[in-house]
């Protein structure tokens, strides 16, 4: 950590007249292109920046760029608020912040540079806005995963609640959530049906012989010209971008010790004794995020443990008192047997987990027998992901047994109430 | 994507049969003002969702068709074929030789399971032509014992084999007058039984469509055929292609799951109704224009006023003055009125579309407290005219209107069932009077729920 600072402090003494080429860069980067000078009015807090700023977080955090309609300023801040403290961002004067979107270009700075220090957001914006020629099939998908559930404590709408929610509401919720869900499976599975016709027409017509076949993207590109013009476009927007990248990588610290300036600036609030925002420019490495990713998976994991080991003992406790010591060595037995058997199920999930490849992959229809470097076998991926998806379904079976437990106690604390099971799903 | 329709007994098949044609006839028609380019967008679509094509270009319908007698199948893949617009495929009959004899037990547990398996692997081989299914319309009576008691069971197995997929069962409502003496019985069995199985209930009221063809239609001697071909006019308009949204000129990729998740997310409320104006016999319909105020303020009034057809609106009913309580909040027993909506979709077909004024039906007033009408009111339209109406509008409906008509019949079924009668029919068959208690509490409580929206 002091190594990489002292390296950025370094290489930041000799090009601090490259600051607006860094600045230039990182906006090129981003998804809404902000206008540098608006980083500069943001260091001064200058009410004008804040606008384009809270546009551009709510980009950079919520929305993908798939067309759809962008909600309200006053949404927007709410649900950049709400993503930033779901991301644990430290700083509570963003919080504070009016939801009109007028002011706060200071903090708003802090906050884009924080999650800029966490290392992997320019990269997953890039990935984001890549542009596909090949049909993706994504395997593993964790790192979304943790990105998307970060994302999904959004803030409900404003919705008066104080007359109490009507329960048939939030069953037409989950119905429609239901539909949804239905509408989803078949949408991909006439995807996938019609995919393979694709794959199965263009048999033998891609110069890449590895490949064989077109894949969809590629096949549009011969039914409709003027989406070879699209392409190229949006291929020259991409390449751009990288580029930007590049040149930000190469001035980043360039930015980093213009930031401590901007940290300089901002009033010290005595109660904000959490890390300085620049500390997080130390872990950007893979290495570091994974490791915390992992540490924080291993400290939920010993907390559960903890409680459920409590639980047992109390439980074993109670028994043996009342059973007094009548246990006899068949019992044990039989208990440790199963004990065993449940680690061993454990164990062996645990193992397919961690077997899982990543990342996504080019889907392929391949006559040969042969598997080019890297590839993956359909059948594989299916295996692979039915384990997961038995070991998830487990989990899923689990906790909705705990919910029905607490239900069970809830409604026991009311003898009055009488309860029946709705009929239909 | 596609619907695979499931065509029972004497009833479903007769209906499905005129619901492909008025499908077809729609769809290859002239298409009136609107561009090449879009009637044959509008073609391909309403192709992919009800017809396959042969390797010679004939349209095959994506259908199953089921009776226990021979009768009706063999005449309607006659009819199909000497129209010669469009086909049944041959493999995708099954009939046998004995009927049900109107006992909705002997189709359940007799038919039913006998002939599960030659009957899935069936709709099994129509599914696979499928590139994707969205889901099953099932057309079956209420009454009668093979459509009824067959289909709840299919309904069953379909559930149970594509649990995936979508489910809708198109159940027509027997006449009041019925001849079937134990039509109440086999209706509550159907009722209940789907009402477990089934994702949403488009009812089909025999009484309100005899009537249609009587004012509207202005026949003379109604036949089935009158009276289905009214039925398959109103599923067509429902069915065929809307534009996916407002401004968009694309057509909705998916209709079953569409409608579903707009009308009947939650499970106690199934029970689905339609509407279409105008309907009017063809040689007054060139005599007439229609604006798209008039149509929708008809409309609107047959909602509120739970009225059938635009004739014989009772036009004092109002919706209750928003802030006090609604008149459906009162007790069951009382008159309703006015018919409260859980949620309603409207489909607008035809010139000016884009014109049309649907602030009537956003009225919070028209729905139950907890649904705003930004949940509970949606509106699909296109420019197209549909089946040679120059505009036409459709509604369905998610509301109370099924509660009278359904407290009817359990009341009559329940006097049945209080003195034994017909009852060792059923139980002869496995139809224990447990499983009628089942289904009385289960649509006691559906009609409750209905009552306090």
């Amino acid at each position: 950590m002091g190594r990489r600072r002292r390296r950025l402090e370094r290489q930041a003494g000799a090009g601090a007249e490259a600051l607006p080429e860094a600045i230039a860069a990182l906006s090129r980067t981003l998804p809404t292109r902000p206008n540098p000078e608006t980083f500069r009015r943001a260091k001064f807090d200058l009410p004008e920046a804040a606008p384009a700023l809270w546009r551009l977080l709510f980009h950079v955090l919520l929305r993908e760029d798939d067309g759809t309609a962008v909600p309200y300023p006053e949404a927007q801040v709410r649900l950049v608020k709400s993503a930033l403290r779901a991301h644990g961002y430290p700083r509570p004067a963003l919080t504070q912040l009016p939801e009109d979107g007028s002011q706060g270009s200071r903090e708003l700075l802090l906050a884009l540079s924080w999650l800029l220090a966490g290392g992997s957001l320019l990269g997953r914006l890039l990935t984001r806005t890549h542009v596909l020629t090949g049909d993706q099939m994504p395997m593993c998908e964790c790192e979304d995963l943790a990105h998307a559930t970060a994302c999904l404590d959004l803030p409900a709408p404003c919705k008066d609640t104080s007359n109490g929610l009507d329960m048939r509401y939030v069953q037409w919720l989950m119905g429609k959530l239901r539909f949804r869900w239905l509408n989803l499976i078949c949408g991909h599975q006439e995807q996938c049906a019609l995919l393979s016709k694709i794959h199965q027409y263009t048999q033998g017509c891609h110069s890449n012989q590895s490949l064989g076949h077109l894949s969809a993207a590629e096949t549009e590109l011969l039914r409709d010209p003027e989406a070879g013009q699209q392409l190229l476009w949006r291929l020259e927007r991409e390449n751009g971008r990288l580029e930007a990248a590049l040149e930000w990588r190469r001035l980043e610290p360039i930015f980093w010790q213009w930031m401590d300036t901007v940290l300089g600036a901002c009033p010290q609030c005595p109660s904000d004794t959490g890390p300085q925002p620049t500390f997080q420019a130390a872990i950007s490495d893979r290495g570091h995020e994974e490791l915390e990713l992992v540490t924080r998976e291993l400290q939920a994991l010993w907390q559960e443990l903890q409680l459920a080991a409590e639980a047992r003992r109390t439980a074993w406790e109670a028994q043996v008192q009342i059973q007094g010591l009548e246990l006899s060595t068949p019992q044990v037995l039989v208990s440790e047997a199963m004990v065993e058997r449940q680690l061993a199920t454990l164990r062996q999930a645990w193992e397919q987990w961690g077997a899982l490849p990543h990342g996504p992959h080019r889907l392929v229809r391949c006559e040969s027998r042969a598997l080019p470097g890297g590839g993956l076998w359909g059948t594989e991926a299916i295996k692979a992901l039915r384990s997961k998806a038995a070991c998830l379904e487990a989990e899923l079976h689990w906790l909705q047994g705990q919910c029905q437990q607490e239900l069970a106690g809830l409604a026991g604390a009311l003898p009055e109430v009488v309860w029946i099971p709705p009929h239909g799903h | 994507m596609s619907i695979l329709t499931v065509q029972l007994g004497q009833c479903g098949n007769q209906i499905g049969f005129e619901v492909f044609d008025a499908l077809f006839s729609d769809s290859y028609c002239s298409p009136g003002l609107c561009s090449k380019k879009e009637n044959e967008a509008y073609q391909a679509s309403c192709k992919e969702r009800f017809f396959s094509e042969e390797g010679n270009g004939d349209l095959v319908a994506r259908a199953v068709l089921v009776d226990m007698e021979p009768k009706v199948i063999n005449q309607t893949l006659l009819k199909a074929s000497q129209a010669g617009r469009w086909k049944y495929s041959q493999h995708a009959c099954f009939c046998q030789k004995q009927g049900s004899g109107n006992n909705w037990a002997y189709g359940y547990s007799v038919h039913g399971p006998r002939h599960e398996e030659s009957i899935m692997n069936l709709i099994q081989k129509e599914v696979e032509k499928c590139d994707s299914l969205s889901g099953f319309s099932i057309i079956m009576s209420m009454a009668g014992g093979t459509g009824s008691g067959l289909g709840t069971f299919i309904t069953q197995k379909l559930q149970d084999q594509f649990p995936k997929s979508l489910k809708m069962n198109q159940v027509v409502w027997p006449y009041g007058t019925g001849e079937v003496v134990v039509q109440n019985y086999n209706s509550i069995l159907t009722l209940s039984h789907l009402y477990r199985s089934s994702d949403a209930l488009l009812v089909h009221d025999n009484d309100a469509i005899h009537k249609i063809c009587e004012k509207r239609m202005n026949i003379r001697q109604i036949s089935f055929s009158d009276i289905n071909q009214v039925l398959a006019h109103q599923l067509g308009s429902m069915f065929q292609p809307t534009y996916s949204a407002e401004g968009s000129f694309h057509y909705r990729r998916s209709p079953l799951g569409d409608l579903m998740e707009i009308l009947v997310p939650h499970p106690e409320f199934k029970m689905l109704g339609v509407r279409s104006i105008p309907q009017m016999s063809e040689s007054s319909l060139a005599y007439s224009t229609f604006t798209w105020a008039g149509l929708l303020k008809h409309l609107r009034q047959m909602l509120i006023s739970n009225a059938k057809m635009e004739e014989g609106i009772n036009w004092h009913v109002r919706p209750p003055v928003s802030g006090l309580p609604t008149l459906g909040k009162t007790p069951c027993n009382k008159e309703l009125h006015f018919n409260t909506s859980i949620a309603n979709l409207v489909i607008l077909r035809g010139k000016d579309v884009q014109s049309a004024d649907l602030g009537g039906f956003k009225d919070p007033a028209l729905y139950t407290s907890w649904l705003a009408p930004a949940d509970a009111f949606n509106a699909w339209k296109t420019q197209r005219a549909f089946n040679k109406y120059e505009k036409s509008a459709t509604l369905v409906s998610n509301s109370q209107f099924l509660v009278k008509p359904l407290d009817l019949i359990v009341g009559k079924a329940w006097n049945m069932f209080a003195s034994k009668a017909y009852i060792h029919q059923y139980t002869k068959f496995g139809i224990e009077e447990e499983d009628f208690l089942d289904s009385f509490s289960l649509l006691e409580q559906v009609i409750s729920s209905y009552c306090n929206l």
